[in-house]
C-alpha cells in the first residue's frame, strides 16, 4: 500500500487525523497500524509521535497490533445487549473458531465489541468491516461468514489466474 | 496593562488587573486556595476541580483557575461546602493513586492530604483501587522515570512540554481512569524527547522524577539551594543548585527568574556531574622528562614565573600571549587580560570569541556601534518575524529556542536560512537551505525583492543611515544584478521562496534577526553580516523594539571576557587599544605609567597560534581553553605548540592541549565560583559558589594574582570577587552602574552608566553607538570561495554543534545522563551521496583533504544537501578541525570552519 498516496488526499493537518489513520488502517491487509506508517503519518502533519499515538490509544476502532482481513465489531450498546449480544459472540465462536480479540487461522476474521453503531432499529446488530448486518439469527450469521469467506476465496483464486 | 479594577474574595478588596487569573490574584494575596493542575506558567485546564470556589451571579461551584477576573467580581474561597467538597474530591482522587514516597521531590498532592487531614486512611471514604488498574512505569528516558500510578492527570508535564518549551511531545493514551501520559510510541527513550525536564519541574506529584542521582536527593537533608548561572551556553540561564554533603545533587530552573523563568535545557538541568568528576584536577602539575608529576602550588608557581619573566628578559614582550577563557567569570577574565597587558606588557590575549562571532562583532561595531545583541530574549517571543540565520538555536540555544517557538505559537513567523535541516525548521514558515558559503548571494537576492517591491523603509533610512537615500542608493546599484533567478542559480534556493521570505521579513511590523556561526565562521564572515545588516537597515529593523539582530553567544562568558577587555584589539568597554585618552584612563586606574601600557594591537586567537609556529610567540598562558581541538588546522596547530618553549595551562580537566603544557594548574569550576558573567542579551548576571573547590584547586583570578606577584608585579589587591567587579565597573563604562549588590536578584542589562540606571533592555532606541549616531550601510559582493570541490575533493565539509554535547566536551562528556544521548563522532551524508559511493550508513569512512584526515561512523540523513556533509566538533577522537582552514577573514580574522572540502573514503562495511 501507498502511504503517502492515501495521506495526500487530505491536507497536512491535524483536522485530518482520523480520516488518514482510518483510510490507512483500511488499507492495510492486516488492518492496523504499523509503527514505521505511523512516523509518516507525524512528519506527513509535522506533528509528534505522541500525539499520533495518544490518538489511537484513544480510540478503540484504531489498533497498533495485528489483526485480520476482515474486522468484526460486535455492538455491546445496551440495546443490542437486551437483543443478544452474547448470543451474537457466541454464533460467531461457533462459526469462526476464535473468541473475542484474536484472528482466525487463516487471517480472515477477527472478531471485537463495540459500542454502539447506531443502528438499534435492527438489534442486534454486527459491523463488519464498513458494512452493517442487523436482525441477527445464527444462521443468519452463518450466511454472512460464508458469503465473505467465499467472496475472498474468489479474490484469491483470480488473484491466482 | 489591563484595566485595574476591584474585586473581593472572602470580604477582602484586591485591587488587580482585568482578566487576570482568579487562582493566581487569589494566591498572589495570600489566599491559598488548592489547586494541583494550575500552574502559573500553563493555561488553565481546571482538571483537578480542587480549586472550586463561588462567585456571584455564577451559579454551582466553579473552578477559580478557569475564571478571568472582572470589576466588582465577589468570591467565595472558603466555606464549609467548599472545604466538604474539596475534601471529598482529593479522598477520590488519592483512590487513584500510589501514595509512596521517597523525599526526592516537592509533593503538592501529599501536602494537601496533610491540610484535609486524610493522611489516615480510616479517615478516607474511598479504598485504593490504582493497584488493579494495570498503571506501567516507563524508565526507559537516560533522565527520567515516569510512574502512572502517581499520576493524577493534571496534564501539567503536557502543557509544560508543548506550552513551556514548545516541543509537544507529551501527549496521553487510553480512557478515563486508565488513561496515562506517553512520550513517542509509549516508549521514552524512542520518542522525540530531549531531556529538558520541564515536566519534572512542574509536576505535582512525583510522577515524573529525574533519574540521575535519586539515591542521593533528600530533600529534608538538602545543606543549600544556590541560585547561579548555567555553565553552558551563552542564554545565562538561572540555575537553583541543590546541595547536600557537599555535592550538587540536582540543578532545577530558578523559577521567576529571568531570563529563563524555570526553563533549562537538558545541559543546565543534568550536566552537572562534570563538577564532581574523579578527573578534576586537584593539584598543579609540572612536565619533567617528558610526564607531568604533581608539585606543590610553591614550586609550580615559581617555575611559572620565573619562565615568563626569562622569556620576557630574553626575547622580549613581544613572545609572549595568553588566552583566556569564555568560561571564566568577568572578575577572571579583567585580571587576565590586566595581566597581559601589565604584565607581559603587550595586547597579545584573546579567546574563542575570535572562533565564533569575531566576524559578527566587527562588522557591528562598524555599522552599528555595538557588536552584542540588540535586544532582549523576550523579544524572540514578541516579535512579528524572526529570521533565523546560520544558527541551529534548538541545539545550541535550546532556552532562547522556547521564546522562538512560543512566539510562533502565539502567531508569528519564523523564516530559517539554513544549508542543513535543522529543528527549528519544523516550525518554520519558511526554510531556505543555500548552498554552503552563498550567504551574501541569497542576501543581496532578497534585498534586490525588497526594493523591486518597494518594501523599503525610507524615513527610516533618511534619519537613521549615514548619508541617507544616497548610500541606500549605492546598494540599491549593486543589488540590481542580483534578481531572484541569479542568487537561484548560485544558492539553489528557488526564486518563489527568496520572493517570499524577503516579503515577509520586509513587510512585518516587528522582524528580528538571530545570527549564529552559519554566517560568522566563512572566510567572508564579516561579509555576510554586513549584508544582513544592510538588509535591517533598509527595512528599518532596528533600533526599535522587538527588532534587530543578535548573535547569540555560544559559552556562558563569550559576552563578558570581551566587555571586560578581553581583546587584543580593545579594552575594557570596547575601546580600542589605540585611544590614548582612554589608556591614560586605564593606566590611572591600575596606578601605572601610561607609556607602559602598548598602544599596539595585539595578535589574535589563531595569529597567537601562527606565531608560535614561526617562532615570535616562546611562551603562552591558556586559561580555560582547548585550542587542540578548537583551533582550524590543527596539524598546523600541534606544530606550534610543539615549537613553544613554554606553556602553562590552567584549566579543570586534562584537555586535548595540556599535553603540550609545561606546567598545568588546578582551577575552579562555575560552581566553586563567586563572580558575575555576561549573556546573550548583555545581562550581567551573578555565579555564586556552590561547593568547595576540589583539592587544592585555586580561584582563577588568586593564580593570576600569584603569578603577577612572583613576577614582582603587584597588579591589584582585592578582597574578593565584588571588589575585582567595582574595578570592572570604573574601567568600563558601559557597566559603570552596575555592582554585585545591585544584581543580587535579577541581572542588569548593559550599558547601565550610572547607580541608578535601571539598564537597556533594547539597544539603538536613540540612535546607534556610531560617532554619528547613525548607522552605515555596507554594500558587499559575492565573492565565490577560493576553496572549491573538485574531483580529488568532492565534497564540501560543514561544522557545528548538537544539544547534548558542548564544545571540546571536557564538561560535556563527563556526564552520563549527556553520554546516554549522544556521545559518538559522526559524518552525516545525503541519502544520494552515499548510493553513488556506495557507502552505507553507520559504516566507518574516513575523511581527507590537503589538511589531514580523520575517521568518523558515517550517517546518512537528507538533513544536509547534496555534495554537502556536516559533522560535529565535539569529539576528540574525530577532530574536524584536522580539515578546516585556518585562511582568515581579513576583516575579523576568524577562521572558516564552515567550509573545507574534502574526499570521504570507505573503511569497512558494518553488516545489518
Amino acid at each position: 500500500m501507498d502511504i503517502h498516496k492515501i495521506m495526500s488526499g487530505y491536507t497536512p493537518g491535524m483536522e485530518n487525523i482520523l480520516n488518514i489513520l482510518h483510510d490507512l488502517q483500511d488499507a492495510h491487509p492486516m488492518n492496523y497500524l504499523p509503527e514505521h506508517t505511523l512516523r509518516e503519518v507525524a512528519r506527513y502533519l509535522n506533528t509528534t509521535l505522541s500525539s499520533v499515538y495518544g490518538v489511537i490509544g484513544y480510540y478503540t476502532m484504531l489498533s497498533t497490533k495485528p489483526r485480520a482481513r476482515h474486522i468484526i465489531r460486535v455492538c455491546q450498546s445496551p440495546v443490542c445487549h437486551l437483543m443478544g449480544t452474547n448470543t451474537v459472540v457466541e454464533a460467531l465462536r461457533k462459526h469462526l473458531g476464535v473468541g473475542l480479540n484474536e484472528p482466525t487461522p487463516d487471517g480472515l476474521f477477527w472478531v471485537e465489541l463495540s459500542e454502539c453503531t447506531g443502528t438499534c432499529e435492527v438489534a442486534p446488530a454486527i459491523m463488519i468491516d464498513r458494512e452493517i448486518y442487523g436482525d441477527l439469527s445464527e444462521n443468519a450469521i452463518g450466511n454472512i461468514i460464508s458469503m465473505i469467506r467465499e467472496k475472498s476465496g474468489k479474490v484469491k483464486k483470480e488473484a491466482g489466474h | 496593562m489591563g484595566n485595574q479594577i476591584s474585586i473581593k474574595i472572602d470580604g477582602k478588596s484586591i485591587t488587580t488587573e482585568e482578566g487576570r487569573n482568579l487562582l493566581q490574584v487569589a494566591r498572589e494575596n495570600g489566599i491559598n486556595i488548592p489547586g494541583l493542575c494550575y500552574h502559573r506558567k500553563l493555561t488553565p485546564t481546571g482538571a483537578c476541580r480542587l480549586c472550586l470556589c463561588k462567585i456571584t451571579d455564577i451559579r454551582g461551584m466553579i473552578a477559580s483557575c478557569t475564571i478571568r477576573v472582572k470589576e466588582g467580581m465577589e468570591v467565595i474561597a472558603f466555606d464549609e461546602e467548599l472545604e466538604q467538597t474539596r475534601k471529598f474530591l482529593l479522598d477520590y482522587l488519592l483512590s487513584e493513586h500510589n501514595e509512596h514516597y521517597d523525599a526526592s521531590y516537592e509533593d503538592e498532592f501529599r501536602e494537601l492530604k496533610h491540610r484535609y487531614q486524610l493522611d489516615d486512611p480510616a479517615n478516607r471514604k474511598f479504598t485504593p483501587i490504582w493497584q488493579d488498574l494495570g498503571y506501567p512505569v516507563d524508565g526507559t528516558s537516560p533522565v527520567l522515570i515516569y510512574d502512572a500510578s502517581k499520576c493524577i492527570k493534571c496534564f501539567r508535564c503536557i502543557k509544560a512540554c508543548d506550552e513551556v518549551q514548545g516541543k509537544n511531545v507529551l501527549s496521553f493514551t487510553n480512557r478515563g481512569i486508565t488513561s496515562y501520559i506517553i512520550a513517542g510510541f509509549d516508549k521514552w527513550n524512542e520518542s522525540e524527547c530531549d531531556g529538558c525536564g520541564e515536566c519534572i519541574q512542574l509536576c505535582p506529584t512525583g510522577a515524573i522524577v529525574e533519574k540521575p542521582h535519586r539515591e542521593k536527593i533528600d530533600l529534608e537533608k538538602i545543606d543549600e539551594k544556590v541560585t547561579t548561572t548555567c555553565p553552558y551556553c551563552g542564554v545565562g540561564c538561572q540555575l537553583e543548585l541543590f546541595v547536600s554533603n557537599g555535592r550538587i545533587v540536582r540543578s532545577n530552573g530558578a523559577e521567576g527568574l529571568p531570563p529563563n523563568d524555570g526553563r533549562l535545557c537538558v545541559k543546565g538541568r543534568f550536566g552537572y556531574d562534570f563538577v564532581h568528576s574523579p578527573d578534576r584536577l586537584t593539584t598543579p602539575l609540572i612536565k619533567r622528562n617528558g610526564k607531568f608529576e604533581e608539585a606543590s602550588w610553591d614550586e609550580a608557581l615559581d617555575l611559572v614565573a620565573g619562565k615568563f619573566s626569562q622569556i620576557l628578559d630574553e626575547h622580549g614582550s613581544q613572545a609572549l600571549a595568553g588566552y583566556s577563557s569564555a568560561k571564566a567569570t568577568n572578575e577572571d577574565n579583567y585580571l587576565f587580560q590586566k595581566f597581559v597587558r601589565l604584565v607581559f606588557g603587550n595586547n597579545n590575549v584573546d579567546y574563542c570569541t575570535r572562533l565564533c562571532h569575531a566576524s559578527t562583532v566587527v562588522a557591528m561595531l562598524k555599522s552599528i556601534g555595538d557588536g552584542a545583541g540588540s535586544n532582549s530574549i523576550e523579544d524572540y517571543e514578541r516579535a512579528d518575524c524572526i529570521l533565523v540565520t546560520g544558527n541551529n538555536m534548538i541545539d545550541t540555544h535550546p532556552v532562547t529556542a522556547t521564546f522562538a517557538k512560543r512566539g510562533r505559537n502565539r502567531g508569528g513567523k519564523i523564516i530559517v536560512i539554513d544549508p542543513k535541516w535543522t529543528p527549528l525548521v519544523r516550525h518554520a514558515d519558511i526554510w531556505l537551505q543555500p548552498r554552503l558559503g552563498t550567504d551574501v548571494a541569497l542576501l543581496n537576492g532578497m534585498m534586490h525583492v525588497i526594493i523591486r517591491e518597494g518594501l523599503i523603509d525610507e524615513d527610516f533610512i533618511s534619519s537613521r543611515v549615514e548619508g541617507g537615500m544616497d548610500t541606500f542608493s549605492q546598494l540599491k546599484e549593486l543589488t540590481e544584478k542580483y534578481t531572484p533567478e541569479m542568487a537561484e542559480e548560485i544558492t539553489s534556493v528557488p526564486v518563489g521562496l527568496i520572493e517570499e521570505a524577503a516579503i515577509l521579513f520586509a513587510r512585518s511590523k516587528k522582524s528580528l534577526v538571530a545570527t549564529g556561526m552559519g554566517l560568522s565562521q566563512q572566510v567572508i564572515g564579516t561579509n555576510n553580516v554586513f549584508s544582513l545588516l544592510n538588509m535591517l537597515l533598509i527595512t528599518g529593523h532596528l533600533g526599535k523594539e522587538g527588532s534587530g539582530i543578535n548573535p547569540p553567544r555560544g559559552q556562558n562568558n563569550v559576552q563578558g571576557a570581551s566587555d571586560v577587555g578581553t581583546s587584543p584589539l580593545t579594552y575594557p568597554g570596547y575601546i580600542p587599544v589605540g585611544d590614548d585618552d582612554n589608556r591614560r584612563r586605564i593606566a590611572e586606574l591600575w596606578g601605572v605609567p601610561y607609556e607602559s601600557l602598548s598602544g599596539e594591537t595585539g595578535l589574535t586567537t589563531v595569529e597567537i597560534v601562527q606565531a608560535a609556529h614561526k617562532g615570535i610567540i616562546k611562551g603562552m598562558y591558556i586559561m580555560g581553553e582547548n585550542p587542540m581541538l578548537t583551533d582550524p588546522n590543527l596539524n598546523h596547530t600541534e606544530e606550534a605548540f610543539r615549537k613553544l618553549d613554554f606553556l602553562v595551562i590552567q584549566d579543570i580537566f586534562q584537555t586535548d592541549t595540556t599535553p603540550y603544557a609545561d606546567v598545568i594548574l588546578p582551577a575552579t569550576s562555575f560552581a566553586e565560583k563567586n563572580g558575575t558573567v555576561v549573556n546573550s542579551d548583555r545581562r550581567v548576571l551573578r555565579v555564586r559558589k556552590a561547593v568547595d573547590p576540589p583539592g587544592e584547586a585555586r580561584q582563577d583570578w588568586e593564580i593570576i594574582l600569584e603569578i603577577a606577584r612572583r613576577m614582582g608585579r603587584n597588579i591589584g589587591e582585592y578582597a574578593g570577587e565584588a571588589a575585582i567587579f567595582d574595578e570592572i565597573a570604573m574601567a568600563t563604562p558601559m557597566m559603570a552602574g552596575i555592582s554585585h549588590d545591585r544584581i543580587e536578584e535579577k541581572g542588569i542589562q548593559w550599558p547601565c552608566y550610572t547607580k541608578d540606571h535601571p539598564g537597556t533592555p533594547t539597544l539603538f532606541l536613540e540612535g546607534f553607538n556610531t560617532p554619528s549616531g547613525k548607522a552605515r550601510i555596507h554594500p558587499v559582493e559575492y565573492i565565490e570561495q577560493e576553496e572549491k570541490p573538485d574531483n580529488d575533493y568532492p565534497f564540501v565539509l560543514n561544522s557545528g554543534r548538537i544539544l547534548y554535547q558542548y564544545h571540546t566536551a571536557t564538561m560535556s562528556r563527563r556526564n552520563k545522563s549527556l553520554n546516554d544521548f549522544a556521545n559518538e563522532a559522526y559524518v552525516l551524508m545525503h541519502p544520494d551521496d552515499a548510493a553513488r559511493h556506495e557507502l552505507t550508513d553507520r559504516s566507518r569512512v574516513r575523511l581527507v583533504n590537503r589538511r589531514g584526515e580523520l575517521e568518523t561512523s558515517l550517517r546518512i540523513s537528507d538533513e544536509v544537501a547534496r555534495g554537502e556533509l556536516f559533522m560535529p566538533f565535539h569529539f576528540s577522537e574525530s577532530p574536524v578541525n584536522k580539515l578546516t582552514r585556518d585562511n582568515l577573514d581579513p576583516h575579523s580574522r576568524i577562521p572558516p570552519y564552515k567550509f573545507s572540502v574534502c574526499r570521504v573514503e570507505s573503511l569497512q562495511y558494518v553488516s545489518d
